[in-house]
């Protein structure tokens, strides 16, 4: 791996390297700057470092203290982000989906939220890139949307669990499919493909899971970028014009400074704007790039309600991806809805302490009650919602007075369900309850109170005084400052949103070689 | 212009396509048998024959124990294929080593039994497609049951039969048509089969290995040789016909050590063998190639003896 | 009642190609756990802290290793990992249970006049059925609520701990760790010789069987 000293300022100094971040590293080098790359997580080797162990393995997840509260405060750890070279991409879900090409403009076109700077058929192209990239297995034609590329491989064979949610689908008239997963279904390189010991969020200890880490990273070394690792970034430099001038990081220890052209922060929805806030300074009282006001405003999750049953066959949802098959009809069919925004639902696969805690926390079960409850592990079956939920200022991540083990302030997250989200969550609720009750599960239960995925807080858009950056993710108040991952979107959509943020990142990638060819990046 | 009456031109096309047809059969000896009073070369001819049952029927028996066993016997019929293909292995393999020139009842019957357990097998396999919910997708002609093994049961009966026949019929044919015709379309037939079977499951594996588009480009070649030679006699055609089945033969040897090093190339390799050995290719499943390209030569040797006299 | 599993120890795996050798190193490592073991909890939590356990997760009697959910939750306290988030109605985690081991006591104290441990089953059932609804009245809670403590922090940590334990995996029928080798069997009904067999009713014989078989 090459290394840039610290003295010398480089092209760019990049923070994080999830979705964003990595992708983005891999591109930029790739187009001959020069790159340093931060995380404050490790540098995995998964074939070494996994075990099969839900316990164990939540080294992978963010787990410094936050602060959560609002009306529905948010699972964040191991449901939320992570904390590891490669981001929260290692111990995903694989589900890799496209936007509906709409809600690029969900103002004008679905009359609700805010449109994106974007157009989708730009988009159409990079998501096809990213596609490529992560050998996605899909199916050979998708049911929904325009018309898309064949995915690089095949789809998976179906879980029970996945069969389930076809049959449900097929006896409620709607259409179903193979989910496009981000893992190999033959073998691809030196990977393996996957063997279906169904541990994929809690790290993929065989390769076969494409993340980041196993993907564009690889490819950003071998282009001459730095990843630099167990390197938590504590603030931004700028000079007294305003401009960036490099990160303030802990390392080993110590806090040290390194020198950058341009900075892009690619933390994550929570750590992108704690690390702006954390970055005030007297000429940005109210943090970097926050002249809006927006840093930190808008967080959008996204709805995680499920339904679940039991079943008289045996489904054992512990083996394969969890998520298998996936309908997005009610992302797609606008009619018979009184929300605004669409979701999407997957097969689940649960592993015992998710399970356990699922069945204690949000069914309030112990006792012998829990242990009979937990006795049906093999035969329940569960369809989880990825659902839409609008941006609203009031959700927020804030500073909290407290500090963690680097001494800087941890972030306070807020986060209230609004009325149309609550509309979505029921409409969903109830059909899902349908989709298991034409298959003849019993003893149903609704889990309504479950989110994931963190989107928003630095949103991107037309205009500086309502968004935080433009379409090409660049900071309207400090041109050589960029934020490249899950913050900078105005919408979430009702699917996963990895997908989008590789596209994004590499779309961000081409923008700053052409700026750059151009010379209209007078850093460069 | 003089009218014709309809019946008269109906009489006199038939007429002028019935003499096309004799000058064309003529030519290509399209309907000369091999004929050969001579048993010794005929029960040669059965022998190959049956090796290639043998062959067939021992990639049916080793792949569906182990497909049946992946499908944990669910089904008591699941044993069937398993009793068939070995009593149809043992009936060929007898056939190999019979020295008299003429069927045997028993042999005969147990190529019938094999080939209506591969015609049955087709019927359950299809229906297991059709069951799963998506019904004739891909995703299903990928993970459910394969059409292509019971194919290959119903491919070892009817060219054992095959074997019989010749051994009986002086004038080397089959249901009336010449044998190495007969047996040219059925070998070309099962190719056909078998390279389609190979290529929808390399297609689910994305070609990922360049291999895996030889058995899609070889076998294929050759049938369509096959095919060629048996409409132009000449030496050429016939030579490039045995060129390319004698590559297939080998292809469907050498395609067991493709697949065994695709298993290693799963995770755990052949350590993990217990998984990879139904998750990874099927290791008995490429000698069919090698089945069917023994037939197409046989048929070539028929065909050649039909065009000497 | 009687067992889903009979005869189906997880651990039989331990030197199947299931297992790497990370994953045995952790597993030993838990299985190896002291469960009298503590350094967190003072000698009255630890003994509060016992008896909820074992009441919220009532082991059977009979099982030959129970899972040290007690030992767990001390070392996880001990070792101050945490979850990465806490709801701002509650304190750290290592604050929030010192707090919520002494009210779970008060409040045994205040009904029963016995520390919780001492209380019968019956009476820790009503008691911590009671805290769940958030009807609990001591000042020891401070600003602490009952019921979120017990709903995010009690509920949550004792039921992680249990199911990071193989004896819960038996219990279940979860095929545990499973690299190298995963599944390849993945439809209804179907199981890999190397999972769990399921007593249904008239075959219990046969899954014990196929349980002993399994390694
Ligand atoms: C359990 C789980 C399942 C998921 N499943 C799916 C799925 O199936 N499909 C899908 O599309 N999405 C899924 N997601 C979401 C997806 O992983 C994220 O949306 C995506 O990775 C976010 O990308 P990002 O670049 O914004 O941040 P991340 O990928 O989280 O990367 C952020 C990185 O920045 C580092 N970092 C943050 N702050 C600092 C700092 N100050 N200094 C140094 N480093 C820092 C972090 O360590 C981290 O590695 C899942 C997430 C989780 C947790
Ligand atoms: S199921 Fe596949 S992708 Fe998931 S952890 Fe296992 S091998 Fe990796």
């Amino acid at each position: 791996m090459h290394e840039y000293p610290e003295g010398q300022p480089v092209d760019f100094a990049i923070i994080g390297t999830g979705a964003g971040g990595g992708t983005l590293a891999c591109k930029l080098a790739e187009y001959g700057f020069s790159v340093v790359a931060f995380d404050a997580g490790p540098y995995w080797r998964p074939l070494e470092d996994f075990a099969s162990d839900e316990m164990h393995q939540s080294k992978l997840y963010w787990t410094d203290p936050r602060i959560v509260d609002g009306d529905n405060p948010i699972q964040l750890g191991a449901n939320n982000s992570g904390k590891s070279v490669g981001g929260s991409t290692v111990h995903f879900a694989m589900v890799s989906l496209r936007f509906r090409p709409e809600w690029f403009k969900s103002r004008s076109q679905l009359g609700y939220a805010v449109d994106w700077p974007l157009d989708w058929r730009e988009m159409w192209n990079y998501y096809t890139e990213v596609e490529q990239v992560l050998n996605i297995s899909g199916p050979l034609r998708y049911p929904w949307g325009p018309k898309r590329p064949r995915y690089p491989y095949r789809p998976h064979e179906l879980n029970a669990a996945a069969l389930v949610l076809a049959e449900g689908a097929e006896a409620l008239g709607i259409d179903w499919t193979p989910t496009p997963l981000a893992t190999l279904s033959a073998p691809h390189g030196l990977a393996h493909p996957c063997v279906y010991r169904g541990m994929c969020v809690i790290g993929c200890s065989t390769n076969a899971k494409q993340s980041v880490l196993l993907t564009w990273l690889p490819r950003a070394l071998t282009a001459g970028a730095e990843i630099r690792d167990l390197a938590m970034v504590g603030s931004i430099e700028h000079d007294h014009a305003g401009l960036a001038t490099g990160v303030h990081y802990l390392r080993d220890g110590r806090w040290r400074f390194q020198r950058a052209r341009n900075v892009v922060v690619a933390g994550y929805a929570i750590e992108t704007p704690r690390l702006l806030l954390n970055s005030a300074s007297a000429k940005f009282p109210d943090g970097l790039a926050n002249s809006s006001g927006l840093v930190g405003k808008n967080l959008m999750v996204q709805s995680n309600q499920a339904v679940w049953g039991v079943m008289d066959r045996e489904i054992r949802s512990y083996k394969g991806p969890p998520s298998l098959a996936i309908t997005e009809h009610w992302n797609y069919t606008d009619e018979g809805k009184d929300f605004h925004g669409g979701y999407s639902y997957m097969s689940q696969g649960p592993l015992p302490i998710v399970w356990g805690t699922t069945q204690a926390s949000k069914r309030g079960l112990w006792g012998q009650a829990l242990l009979d409850a937990m006795e049906n592990y093999n035969h329940q079956v569960g369809l989880k919602i990825v659902g839409e939920t609008l941006p609203r200022e009031r959700n927020r991540v804030t500073l909290s007075d407290e500090r963690d083990q680097y001494g800087l302030r941890i972030p306070r997250v807020t986060y209230s369900f609004c009325d149309n989200d609550k509309r979505l969550i029921a409409h969903s609720l109830k059909f899902m309850r349908q989709a298991l009750e034409v298959v003849d599960a019993h003893d149903i239960w609704d889990e309504d109170d479950d989110t994931c995925h963190l989107n928003g807080t630095a949103r991107m858009g037309d205009d500086p005084a309502s968004s935080v950056v433009n379409a090409d993710c660049r900071c309207w108040d400090i041109p050589n400052l960029w934020i490249c991952d899950g913050s900078v979107f105005p919408t979430v959509g009702g699917v996963n949103p990895s997908l989008t943020i590789q596209a994004i990142a590499c779309r961000t990638a081409d923008r700053i070689r052409a700026m750059a060819r151009r010379g209209e990046l007078p850093s460069l | 212009m003089r009218r014709v009456p309809a019946a008269e031109a109906r009489r006199r096309a038939l007429a002028s396509l019935q003499v096309t047809a004799r000058s064309l059969n003529e030519k290509y000896s399209l309907n000369a048998p091999a004929r050969t009073p001579d048993p010794e070369w005929r029960n040669a001819v059965g022998r190959k024959l049956n090796l290639s049952s043998a062959l067939l029927s021992l990639s049916v028996l080793a792949d569906s124990g182990l497909e049946h066993y992946r499908g944990s016997f669910q089904n008591r019929l699941m044993y069937l294929p398993l009793a068939v293909s070995a009593a149809t292995v043992a009936a060929s393999l007898f056939g190999i080593a019979d020295a008299r020139a003429k069927s045997h009842a028993v042999r005969d019957g147990l190529y019938v039994l094999a080939g209506l357990t591969g015609a049955t097998g087709l019927g359950f396999h299809g229906y297991n497609v059709m069951k799963r919910p998506g019904g004739l997708s891909w995703l299903n002609l990928f993970y459910a049951a394969p059409v292509g093994a019971p194919m290959a049961l119903l491919l070892a009966g009817v060219l054992g039969r095959g074997a019989e026949r010749i051994r009986d019929d002086e004038a080397c044919t089959i249901l009336g048509y010449p044998a190495g015709k007969a047996l040219g379309l059925v070998t070309s037939a099962g190719l056909a089969g078998t390279v389609a079977e190979a290529g929808l499951l390399h297609f689910r594996g994305a070609f990922q290995n360049p291999g895996m588009f030889l058995p899609v480009v070889v076998p294929p070649a050759a049938a369509g040789l096959l095919t060629t030679a048996q409409f132009r006699p000449g030496n050429i055609m016939r030579r490039a016909a045995k060129l390319g089945l004698r590559l297939t033969a080998l292809l469907g040897f050498a395609g067991v050590g493709f697949h065994a090093y695709g298993i290693s190339r799963n995770m755990g390799g052949w350590r993990n063998w217990s998984q990879n050995i139904l998750n990874g290719p099927p290791l008995p499943a490429p000698p069919s190639f090698t089945g069917l390209a023994l037939a197409g030569l046989a048929a070539l040797s028929l065909i050649e003896r039909g065009s000497h006299d | 009642m009687t067992e889903r599993y009979p005869g189906y120890n997880v651990l039989h795996k331990r030197n199947s190609v299931s297992w790497n050798d990370q994953t045995r190193a952790v597993i030993d490592a838990r299985c190896g756990i002291d469960p009298d073991f503590h350094q967190f909890c003072d000698e009255a939590e630890w003994k509060t802290l016992r008896s909820l356990c074992d009441h919220i997760i009532p082991q059977p009697l009979d099982r030959p290793v129970k899972a040290p959910i007690a030992a767990i939750i001390d070392q996880k306290l001990y070792g101050g990992k945490g979850d990465g988030y806490r709801d701002a109605h509650l304190p750290e985690q290592d604050k929030a249970w010192r707090l919520g081991l002494a009210a779970v006591d008060a409040e045994a104290m205040a009904a029963c006049e016995k520390p919780f441990c001492e209380l019968s089953a019956d009476q820790q059932h009503w008691l911590l059925g009671k805290i769940q609804r958030g009807q609990a009245s001591s000042e020891a809670w401070q600003d602490m609520p009952p019921a979120i403590f017990f709903a995010k922090r009690l509920l949550h940590d004792i039921v992680s701990a249990y199911y990071a334990h193989p004896a819960s995996w038996n219990e279940i029928g979860f095929g545990g760790p499973a690299s190298p080798r995963g599944y390849v069997r993945m439809n209804f009904d179907r199981r890999d010789p190397w999972e769990a067999a399921e007593a249904s009713p008239g075959r219990e014989d046969q899954a014990r069987v196929e349980n002993e078989r399994v390694g």
